[in-house]
């Protein structure tokens, strides 16, 4: 069962869609002709680069350049971490580095090696779109669990030193902030796989069904998705939160105010 | 005898600024001492340097003739209570807050009973029904108390006080005296009110960062 292909004059239709949004909004004063324009045009062009190489790493399908990808992603994620999280990249790169690469890299070869088994483990139709789900989902998590963290150590200051002069090791001062940025980072994924399929149907599955897989098939797969989400930002939290911990305190355990990016 | 504490030359900048300009003093087993001076003088400086808090820019400070380094802090903070102004109780009542640092693998062993917990706030003045209170609701003098009686609890021999009498009535402040008086507890304060002054063998004055000037009561 193939899915039916949009041509380009149907394409065509389908942006006239965006017609009566923009009437609509356009008729209630909101002036956002620029916004929506830009966004669509910008949608589009990248999506259409995605479609380029995602045809190009799927028709060499080579492991090397397979791994190259998945490591041009983990980069890019990595920076996107610290800098939504506010912390100095020059400081924590390799420690977020370690924690996103090890928790994809273990979480993406038990799902493919040991449970879907394809023909090449390095399949680029497998590894591809469930190695990029599974990051795109654990950097949400990171960038909760590295922003909490710190904002709540900088805002507790006061209590954590508290704690050390109570006699608390460095790690014993900041567990509290650090349970709570651990399940702030990983709450949501818990409250989704909670609601999944009630609320809405999920993108992965949707998609599977639209490329005419069996809807057993496709829910088998949306499971081991979330499984393979909930564990990896699980792992990647507590371990780049851990690396963290060695990076962003002085020896006498005094938090480093330089670590962190002035806004 | 070999001092408890041992500043040599000590100075802290802190942010291109200087908090503290070549300090030198020494405090003995038992002595109580005290800073004065204005606000902005250095004097919370000294004690915070002194638990490792701001890194010395020049200097050596000895506890127990022992040099503070990464190393020696963990031994300084484990025999030392700090008290600052407006101390965190870092637990949502009073109960939890005294018996927070007994969480901590160092005092895990030592867990006070009931009737330690009742003797402490007897001694302090404290009502035993402040146990159950939640820590937000205290006052200023109460977290003071409280955190007095952690110290207490702890078994501490050297404590680092700031401003403790700022917030008490004439009775509590008395309970706090009393429990100074004990010639086993090494004190180093800072301070304004000045029946604390009158209370404590040695006085060090402190103008921008230096001591200017030390006096020593014969009456501690």
């Amino acid at each position: 069962m193939e899915t039916l292909d949009i041509e380009l004059p149907r394409m065509a239709l389908l942006y006239g869609l965006c017609l009566l949004p923009w009437l609509l909004l356009w008729l209630i004063g909101l002036r956002l002709s620029r916004d929506i324009g830009i966004s669509i045009l910008r949608m589009s062009i990248q999506l259409a680069l995605v479609g380029i190489y995602l045809k190009m790493l799927f028709n060499l399908n080579n492991p090397w350049l397979n791994g190259l990808w998945i490591l041009i992603m983990l980069l890019v994620a990595d920076l996107s971490i610290l800098r939504r999280a506010g912390l100095k990249v020059r400081y924590f790169a390799v420690a977020t580095f370690m924690a996103i690469a090890s928790s994809i890299l273990f979480s993406t070869a038990y799902l493919v090696i040991l449970v879907i088994q394809p023909a090449y483990y390095y399949d680029a139709r497998y590894i591809v779109p469930l190695a990029g789900m599974i990051l795109g989902n654990c950097l949400q998590g990171n960038v909760i669990a590295l922003e909490r963290f710190y904002s709540a150590l900088r805002k507790n200051e006061n209590e954590y030193t508290t704690f050390l002069m109570l006699g608390a090791t460095r790690w014993e001062a900041v567990r509290p902030y650090f349970r709570d940025a651990v399940k702030a980072a990983i709450n949501p994924t818990i409250a989704s796989m909670a609601t999944m399929g009630l609320v809405s149907l999920p993108g992965m599955m949707t998609g599977q069904i639209l490329g005419g897989s069996e809807p057993w098939l496709a829910v088998k797969y949306q499971i081991a998705i979330m499984v393979c989400i909930f564990t990896s930002t699980t792992i990647a939290s507590i371990i780049n939160l851990k690396l963290s911990l060695a990076i962003a305190f002085n020896a006498f355990d005094v938090f480093k105010d330089e670590v962190i990016e002035k806004r | 005898m070999t001092p408890i504490i041992r500043f040599d030359q000590v100075s802290v900048t802190v942010h291109e600024k200087t908090i503290l300009a070549d300090i030198s003093f020494a405090l003995f087993p038992g002595e109580k001492a005290v800073f004065y001076g204005k606000s902005g003088a250095g004097k919370s400086s000294v004690l915070r340097t002194l638990l490792g808090l701001h890194p010395i820019t020049l200097g050596t400070i000895y506890f127990q003739e022992q040099p503070l380094t990464p190393l020696s802090v963990q031994t300084i903070r484990s025999c030392t209570a700090y008290i600052g102004q407006e101390p965190m109780m870092g637990a949502e009542n009073v109960r939890d807050a005294l018996l927070l640092p007994f969480q901590f693998k160092t005092y895990r062993d030592h867990r006070p009973t009931e009737a330690q917990l009742i003797e402490v706030l007897h001694r302090l003045q404290l009502p035993v029904a402040i146990l159950s209170q939640d820590s937000n609701r205290i006052s200023g003098g109460e977290k003071q108390r409280i955190a007095l009686a952690r110290g207490l609890l702890l078994g501490k021999k050297l404590y680092l006080l700031d401003e403790v009498t700022s917030a008490l009535d004439a009775e509590s402040k008395q309970a706090v005296f009393d429990v100074f008086s004990d010639p086993q507890l090494t004190v180093l304060s800072v301070a304004h009110d000045p029946e604390w002054l009158e209370r404590c063998g040695i006085i060090f004055e402190l103008e921008a960062g230096r001591l200017t000037q030390v006096k020593r009561h014969g009456n501690s």
